[in-house]
């Protein structure tokens, strides 16, 4: 399965969001009322999935911050590491 | 499913009834007691209980502790799922009087340890995405009786603590809750004579203080599966007293 397809399927059970894997955009911003909506929890959420599931653990707050943007900041992160 | 409980302030007439309730009723569980310096009382249970039950050394206001603790049990048992913050003290003194470090280390041991705990068993709860916290406070967080203002300050953070991180940790699985528990036998201050317990227990609606165990049924109770939606509550267990 593409790593954007896996990330939003994993967001909606993991965030519990009541939508589906076609309403997320890959390029939808994933914080803020022009997107998705996550909050601050999501976001440690979001950190502690993305290292569960794909083995990728954030360095630190900015790195995060650069990285949780949108499934496609996500998804590069994550194919890139598993790239390398 | 078998998980870890780690229960602070182990030695103590509270602490050792929580173990032995969990014990008792939820066989698969593995207890792991944190004890500091005295330990003789939490030593015997876990000798009673060899197969399910470790003492574990923990400064609760050393970060460092608990980091090693938690690790200790993850490598030891199951996964961590239950941590009961109940190790405490008070050092009362009316605050005109009260020195600086009076203060210090009762916020220290009731409050920052509550805050390093939950800190350090966070993140393994998170992979899990199931976890109970129960943090003990005081009826003294509610009541405020003179004479503790570090004490009933501390513990009144630790029911904030305790609303916060409830909304924090609500979608991860992880409940967090707290207890008031009132006058309790076997945690009273040894230097109160008869006459003052007497005279103490006329004044509470049961006449009799609480049996340990009675406080240690609410807690297992807020841990288990049937407390699933019970997140950021405090029960005060006081006979009826407020």
């Amino acid at each position: 399965m593409p790593t954007c397809q896996r990330l939003k399927e994993l967001m909606i059970s993991e965030l519990m969001l009541d939508m589906t894997a076609d309403e997320i955009g890959n390029d939808t911003p994933l914080f803020g009322p022009a997107g998705i909506g996550l909050d601050s929890v999501d976001a440690l959420q979001l950190v502690v999935m993305i290292e569960k599931h794909f083995g990728f653990k954030m360095a630190d707050q900015d790195q995060a911050k650069r990285i949780l943007q949108s499934v496609n900041t996500i998804a590069e992160a994550v194919d890139q590491k598993a790239a390398a | 499913m078998s998980r870890s409980i780690l229960i602070t302030g182990a030695n103590g007439a509270l602490g050792l009834a929580i173990a032995e309730f969990f014990l008792a009723r939820e066989e698969s569980c593995h207890v792991f007691l944190g004890v500091r310096e005295r330990r003789e009382r939490a030593q015997e249970l876990a000798e009673r209980f060899s197969a399910r039950t470790n003492l574990v050394t923990l400064e609760v206001t050393s970060p460092d502790d608990w980091k090693a603790a938690v690790t200790e049990i993850e490598n030891k048992a199951a996964p961590l799922g239950v941590l009961i913050n109940n190790a405490g003290f008070h050092e009362d003194a009316l605050l005109a009087n009260m020195a600086q470090d009076q203060w210090s280390r009762v916020l220290d041991a009731n409050l920052n340890a509550v805050f390093h705990g939950c800190q350090a068993v966070l993140p393994g709860m998170m992979r899990e995405r199931q976890g109970r916290i129960v943090n003990i406070a005081s009826l003294s967080a509610i009541s405020a009786p003179a004479g503790q203002t570090n004490y009933a300050a501390a513990k009144a953070g630790v029911i904030g603590l305790t609303q916060s991180l409830a909304k924090e940790s609500a979608r991860m699985g992880v409940t967090v809750n707290t207890v008031c528990p009132g006058y309790i036998e076997g945690g009273l201050p040894a230097d109160w004579t008869p006459e003052h317990l007497k005279a103490l227990k006329m004044q509470l609606p049961m006449r009799r203080f609480a049996r340990p165990e009675e406080i240690a049924a609410a807690v297992f109770f807020l841990a288990s599966p049937d407390a699933s939606y019970i997140t950021g509550s405090n029960l005060k267990i006081d006979g009826g007293l407020l």
